[in-house]
């Protein structure tokens, strides 16, 4: 609920008059295709009646004429406004969910660990959209509707008036809850059966290799088909109850246009209302009910939203408001010192850092090894405040990461193993950097990381779309691109996590010797998989369960440890 | 119109009995219309109530079949449509299978699954809601036409001069909102997946502390988005407007021509009440067609690009099976000028490879990024066929690797190693379902899986994969190998299973991958030459071609090919082919 109250409340509140005119307009559309139909019944029956003048005609032949022009004109608008709103509304609600996740973008990945969270969010919000459109909308509209008639009717005769009220009433509120009812159970069904198929199409797909090689196709043809058909016949059995609610709503149409009549030629025999009017109400029946009918079909769709505003509040939940601080900005000294540092995730597992100790100095180069879940990636976490230590003190220029608030990133650049480039133009990825950098710093930190060669050389040089293609820039090319816009950052700590994964040995080897040139002069922490180039470090730094397992320079290692001889002679591939 | 829709099975008869259907339900509409007028003609004129009451009942029960008739409708084209994709579908799979992991790839494997799914399902809706709608554009609107004709002429042409009118502004609205949104669409794709992009890559922003000021682009690009979003559908609701527009205005010009006609004495008033009363039956079905247009869009596009890879040329034919003998000591592969070109591209990835291998030896391929490793990969495990070239395996001539008779004989581990959604057990004995739990736990103990089992809290049962607990790449790895072990199949291939590793893993990997290796033939493609050490036989791939062979020593005498790899690899020389290429 409070992922509603979040997302879909205030926009009703903010945009409540331009939604009401939408949804009067929506009104106005079906009400002018009913009085067409109403005015046309009229015509004809006066005209059939032969006045003397024709002049008598003359009020309802503009009228039909008007009411025949209104009609599309108002749709028009209606739709025109009803989709610009939304739209709007779609804007509020993207930044509202950019909110949520900006606040916990460096855990998105731990804390929702299935597939593509983000994807689906944006999906979600997107999807949204039609509890507007497609759901409040033509329900309002609907209920206006049901009023206008029942009033209207109840001017003549209040009786009749709650009669066809309660036949109304069975087209926009019994079947609509009906349907909800029923078919609730079946969609999650549905859903369920389609996200297995899902889940089995996707292990074949992903798993082709060995799918082929196994020589299980045909068995898993066989199951998926079955799964397939299983899921259609919970689909068939929704389209089914649609196929029939609507053949049973236009056979309840009909006997509605039926009392109508009814009711109008005996009014018409007590002289209440003219004769000329009985095809009036008959005829204006069915129009009007049109707008009455699709209740059930909007309604229908809660349940789909309801689980996309689920999802949302799954994320919205470790929304913390963080107390605004003034944020530190650094000293003249960037030295990391890190003392006695423990961290736990969880008191009852293990550390996932223990007791590390560790000081760099400015313009040092650390390597930072360690195999998966040794604790590179807390350390880092650490380093940029977004976790704080359970013991010990970490300090960098003298004061916590977590002082600095957003200024750390200002302090420590990160370049991580896969740097996001944005679907714009090589120039807007590396100006993310510093906005407000010149075409010639630009142009200098392209050379810098040796790519000014390349880009120049592509008819839209700097210019040139990131993902236009999709081929345009290799892996080495794509890091290269992230690390020029670290340099226009310029910050006195630069973190490079496992920049270098993914690449053969050449490419490998010379992004190293481009980062090391480049980065001259700043302290640099590289996490890394590999021993390449760990000659030029000042530190090198083995993590091992959270635990420092080698530390010293090369020099020092191969002298002393004959686990890192040996690890050496592997990576290098002794001949 | 769609041509492949008179392709389908029963699609035929479909198209007739829904055609009959429609022809009864326009005859159940005019006499509907007929009693309607009928009553209220009655009601109107004070007559008795039975009478009225009885035109009332004809008219109901005419409106009952025609509703009835329209549910029929809708039964015999859901079930059509239903058999339809779900046929496709089943074609569609096969067909995966048959193209093999590169053309998928080329793909994207993301579109092929969308498409498998959302597409067909898309698709089937489309046959849903098209085919009825097309044909009550083509027979109601006659039939009522007819009718109109035989009661009074003017109405009837003014009925038939609207239709053209109506159906040209159709197309020629469709056209123009067509144009539009393709001259704008590079701006328009670019605007609506911004915000997608921007999560997708917000710890980069993050790290570069621009992710708070990111907002306001956020609600600017959305805001763009919305204006050009509007402009288009302007445009686009034109169609819909002037489809709205004709049809109300034609219905209010008969109505003030009939009653022109009334006050003149020239019509029956009856005769004019049906026509109003028909004259938006005679409209609703071009509306109808007209407002599905865009959700039909969706299922018709699938369509097209379901058959658009269900036409493309199968990487991996099916050619008929030579019986082999599993591969021992004593068994021997001669492969003479294999070659491979990708149809498509028209790229020779490998040209004229020559070698053999007897009995179980380990042999390694290296060469640069993009030399032809991964593609000689591909086609000896028949992933792909080979375009040209002589393959014997005991004397044998084999007409590809993709024969089941060697399939059976080997097993495949690549960078990243697909974990199946399934409990740990489950994608252990993924070839061998039927394994024991013994024989499970002593593959896991071989491939050192124990700590791992032993830590997590389902062990064995504990879910991975998709929607799973997520491994490190050393324990899929190690997955891989267990998987592979349990099969016991003489034949390994490798495609660079460690270069992604950290140092450390790497070397407990290869620790534990040497002895799994023995007694068995291996093809193993890497970078990392510190496998060279450990293979009897090496490969040196350039651009396409074999340009050395030999045991490392021979290689390393030599001092060709395969040295100069080395001594690039480690800095020492630039090779002369390095700068043109850079990756994978």
């Amino acid at each position: 609920m409070k992922a509603f109250q979040k997302y879909i409340l205030p926009n009703l509140k903010k945009y409540r008059w331009i939604m009401f005119f939408a949804i009067f307009l929506g009104f106005l559309t079906f009400l002018a295709a009913s009085m067409l139909t109403f005015t046309a019944g009229y015509l004809i029956t006066r005209a059939a009646e032969r006045p003397y003048n024709i002049l008598m005609l003359y009020v309802p032949i503009v009228l039909v004429r008007a009411f025949g022009i209104a009609r599309p004109t108002v749709h028009y608008i209606e739709r025109l406004i009803g989709h610009n709103t939304v739209l709007k509304i779609l804007a509020d609600m993207r930044v509202k969910l950019y909110d949520a996740l900006e606040s916990q973008a460096l855990f998105i990945r731990s804390r929702f660990q299935t597939g593509d969270i983000v994807g689906t969010l944006a999906d979600d919000i997107e999807h949204l959209q039609d509890v507007y459109i497609r759901t409040i909308f033509p329900t309002v509209v609907a209920l206006f509707l049901f009023l206008f008639m029942v009033i209207s009717l109840a001017v003549f005769e209040p009786l009749f008036a709650l009669w066809i009220a309660l036949c109304l009433i069975i087209i926009i509120v019994v079947y609509p809850l009906i349907s909800l009812y029923m078919l609730k159970k079946h969609q999650i069904a549905v859903k369920e059966k389609r996200n297995k198929l899902y889940r089995m199409f996707t292990d074949a797909v992903l798993g082709i290799s060995d799918w082929i090689i196994s020589g299980k196709k045909d068995h898993f043809l066989s199951k998926f088909m079955k799964e397939s058909s299983a899921a259609d016949k919970f689909e068939k059995k929704l389209a089914h109850w649609n196929h029939s609610r609507s053949f049973q709503l236009q056979v309840l149409s009909g006997i509605i246009l039926i009392f109508v009549g009814i009711w109008a030629g005996t009014e018409a025999a007590k002289g209440d209302i003219a004769p000329a009017f009985i095809a009036a109400f008959t005829l204006a029946t069915l129009p009007i009910l049109e707008g009455m009918v699709p209740v059930s079909t909007a309604v229908e769709k809660i349940p789909a939203y309801e689980e996309s505003l689920d999802r949302i509040e799954n994320i919205e939940q470790y929304v913390v408001k963080e107390p605004e601080k003034q944020p530190a900005t650094l000293g003249p000294k960037p030295e990391i010192i890190i003392d006695h540092v423990t961290y736990y995730y969880d008191k009852k597992d293990r550390p996932a850092l223990n007791n590390i100790h560790l000081n760099i100095q400015p313009g040092e180069k650390i390597a930072l090894l360690g195999k998966s879940g040794a604790g590179k990636s807390t350390l880092l976490n650490l380093l940029i405040g977004a976790i704080s230590p359970t013991s010990g003190t970490i300090r960098i220029g003298g004061k916590a990461p977590k002082d600095y608030g957003e200024n750390i990133f200002d302090v420590v650049s990160i370049l991580n193993q896969k740097p996001y480039l944005f679907a714009t133009t090589v120039e807007n990825n590396i100006r993310l950097g510093n906005p407000s950098a010149s075409r010639e710093e630009v142009e200098e930190v392209i050379r810098k990381v040796k790519l000014d060669q390349y880009i120049h050389s592509l008819p839209y040089g700097l210019n040139t779309q990131m993902e236009e293609s999709g081929q345009r820039f290799s892996g080495g090319e794509r890091q290269r691109v992230a690390l020029a816009r670290i340099l226009l950052k310029d910050t006195p700590i630069v973190i490079l996590d496992e920049p270098t994964v993914g690449l053969d040995p050449i490419t490998e080897r010379k992004l190293l010797e481009t980062i090391f040139e480049a980065l001259e002069g700043k302290t640099l922490i590289l996490i890394t998989h590999h021993l390449m180039k760990l000659e030029q470090m000042d530190q090198i730094i083995f993590l091992d369960r959270g635990e420092i397992s080698m530390h010293g320079t090369h020099e020092e290692l191969m002298r002393t440890d004959e686990r890192y001889r040996k690890l050496y002679e592997l990576d290098t591939g002794k001949y | 119109m769609d041509k492949n829709l008179f392709k389908y099975k029963n699609s035929k008869r479909t198209l007739t009995t829904v055609g009959v259907i429609t022809v009864f339900q326009t005859i159940a509409i005019i006499i509907q219309a007929l009693y309607l007028g009928k009553a209220i003609i009655t009601i109107y004129e004070g007559a008795n109530w039975s009478v009225a009451l009885s035109f009332f009942s004809i008219f109901l029960t005419a409106h009952i079949s025609r509703h009835f008739l329209q549910w029929l409708k809708s039964r015999v084209t859901y079930k059509f449509a239903e058999e339809t994709a779900s046929q496709l579908q089943r074609q569609f799979v096969e067909k995966v299978f048959a193209l093999g992991p590169k053309p998928i790839t080329k793909f994207g494997s993301g579109n092929i699954i969308t498409l498998c799914l959302e597409g067909i399902s898309n698709f089937r809706t489309y046959l849903e809601l098209f085919i009825p709608r097309f044909l009550a554009c083509l027979i109601t609107p006659v039939g009522i036409l007819i009718y109109v004709f035989y009661t009074d002429l003017l109405s009837g042409v003014i009925f038939i001069v609207v239709m053209p009118i109506l159906i040209v502004f159709l197309i020629l609205l469709g056209l123009v909102a067509k144009r539009q949104k393709d001259k704008k669409w590079a701006n328009y794709l670019m605007l609506s997946r911004h915000f997608v992009d921007s999560l997708r890559g917000l710890v980069t922003l993050k790290f570069l502390g621009r992710s708070k000021g990111h907002r306001d682009a956020i609600y600017d690009v959305s805001n763009k988005y919305r204006i050009s979003t509007i402009r288009t559908l302007r445009i686009a609701f034109l169609s819909t407007f002037s489809l709205d527009f004709f049809s109300s205005l034609s219905i209010a010009v008969i109505s003030v021509e009939l009653g022109l006609r009334l006050i003149n004495g020239n019509m029956e008033f009856l005769d004019a009440l049906i026509i109003l009363i028909l004259a938006p039956e005679y409209f609703t079905p071009v509306r109808e067609l007209g407002n599905d247009y865009h959700a039909t869009m969706d299922g018709k596009e699938a369509g097209k690009k379901i058959h658009q890879v269900l036409e493309t040329a199968d990487e991996r034919t099916n050619l008929a099976d030579v019986p082999l003998p599993f591969w021992n000591g004593q068994s021997e592969l001669k492969v003479t000028d294999l070659t491979k070109v990708y149809s498509e591209e028209g790229r020779t990835v490998l040209d004229q490879i020559n070698f053999s291998v007897k009995g179980y030896q380990k042999v390694g391929i290296i060469g640069l990024s993009g030399a032809g490793k991964s593609s000689l990969i591909d086609v000896l495990s028949g992933f792909t066929g080979f375009t040209s070239g002589l393959v014997e395996i005991n004397g044998k001539k084999i007409p590809a690797f993709t024969i089941p008779s060697w399939q059976k004989q080997i097993t495949y581990i690549p960078q990243h190693p697909y974990i199946f959604s399934g409990t740990v057990a489950e994608n252990i004995a993924w070839y061998q379902p039927d394994a024991t739990e013994e024989e499970i736990l002593e593959a896991a103990r071989k491939t050192g899986l124990m700590p791992l089992i032993r830590e997590l809290p389902g062990g064995l049962n504990e879910q991975i994969g998709q929607g799973g607990r997520a491994l490190s790449g050393g324990e899929e790895q190690r997955i891989a190998l267990a998987r592979a072990l349990l099969t016991k199949r003489p034949v390994m291939f490798f495609d660079e299973p460690t270069a992604h590793l950290d140092i450390e893993t790497e070397h407990e990997i290869k620790e534990m991958m040497l002895p799994l290796m023995e007694n068995k033939l291996v093809f193993f493609a890497t970078h990392r030459l510190h496998w060279m050490n450990d293979m009897d036989y090496v490969l040196v791939i350039d651009r396409g071609r074999l340009v050395e062979q030999g045991t490392p020593e021979e290689l390393l005498r030599k001092n060709g090919a395969f040295v100069r790899l080395i001594e690039a690899q480690r800095g020492r020389v630039e090779h002369e082919s390095i700068p043109k290429i850079y990756t994978t």
